[in-house]
């Protein structure tokens, strides 16, 4: 079975007619994940703006990263979910729309910086002081985080518009 | 009602600005505003979130919540700011087409009442200079405004739907 036959089976699916036809239901998962940006993108430009010593510099890196790291986790689950369920209705439309599948590259590429930066610059955090100041990687993978997240962002409305 | 007839008057005449026009000819510079609209909003939602939780005790415990406010707060003025005037962008392309919208009103309405008690919580804040639990009150108010911008973000989804 093909990538576009999958695609196809989850269009013409029970659950993704259900949901592509009934106008309450659809909105109501938009709105989620409308939202629930606030609780991905928005709480991880908080935590890119003190590792550019740009907001809360004067609390020490992991008691401000810590919290929204967490947050940042409930609110991937919300998003990944109400994200498979309006891919689900729409599948098979889904599959050709450039801006949906540049929106997967740049999530994967936004996956890769922050799990890049965690597992490599931030264990040395308990060394850089409690200061605005933090290491030069540590404000790389910040500057590139908020642009991957507003490019994000940007694709998902463009979905919508073919 | 003389405010009544003034709002639509004003509505009348935004429509026949050159803004207006430009906007409603260009499909994609009314998407590209969206997109800044969206990209706001993560960045004012997440700077209320991240404020409403260091009041009611969630993350943060050991700073000021007066420092948590004041360096905060740019971010939060930054990202309003930047969703009022793609708001009000958006709604040059269509300002009697908004006026008319009772999402829309009820958004607006709810905006006013946001942005009080979110001012009455943030006064409070910025004289709350010592760490620990923040007072009842100020929990009471940073739990209400949460609730009434959650109220805004709902509102602003029906418009597209009524």
């Amino acid at each position: 079975m093909s990538v576009l036959d999958f695609c196809k089976a989850l269009y013409d699916s029970p659950i993704g007619t259900e949901i592509r036809e009934s106008d309450n239901l659809f909105s109501a998962i938009e709105t989620v994940h409308v939202l629930g940006i606030i609780g991905v993108a928005g709480t991880i430009a908080i935590a890119d703006l003190r590792l550019l010593g740009l907001a809360l510099r004067q609390v020490p890196v992991p008691q401000v990263l810590d919290p929204l790291v967490r947050i940042t986790w409930v609110g991937f689950a919300v998003m990944a979910a109400s994200g498979a369920l309006l891919f689900w209705s729409e599948a098979q439309k889904l599959y050709g729309n450039p801006a949906f599948r540049l929106k997967l590259v740049l999530l994967v590429l936004a996956a890769g910086n922050a799990g890049l930066f965690h597992v490599t610059t931030y264990r040395s955090v308990a060394q850089w002081g409690g200061g605005p100041t933090t290491p030069a990687k540590a404000r790389v993978a910040a500057v590139c985080s908020l642009t991957l997240w507003s490019a994000i962002i940007a694709c998902g409305r463009a979905i919508a518009y073919r | 009602m003389k405010i009544g007839v003034s709002l639509l008057a004003l509505f009348r005449s935004f429509e026949q600005t050159g803004i207006s026009i430009a906007i409603r000819r260009s499909k994609w510079g009314f998407a590209a505003i969206e997109m800044i609209h969206l990209i706001a909003l993560a960045l004012f939602g997440a700077s209320i979130l991240v404020l409403a939780l260091r009041t009611l005790g969630a993350l943060m415990r050991d700073q000021p919540l007066a420092r948590v406010s004041r360096s905060l707060a740019p971010w939060w003025v930054a990202g309003f700011g930047t969703m009022l005037c793609s708001g009000v962008l958006l709604v040059a392309d269509g300002p009697l087409r908004y006026y008319a919208n009772a999402a829309f009103r009820t958004k607006m309405a709810l905006i006013g009442a946001a942005f009080l008690c979110s001012g009455v919580w943030y006064r409070a804040a910025l004289r709350a200079s010592a760490p620990g639990p923040a007072s009842i009150g100020l929990r009471t108010a940073a739990a209400l405004s949460l609730a009434l911008w959650l109220a805004v973000g709902l509102a602003g989804r029906l418009i597209g739907v009524l």
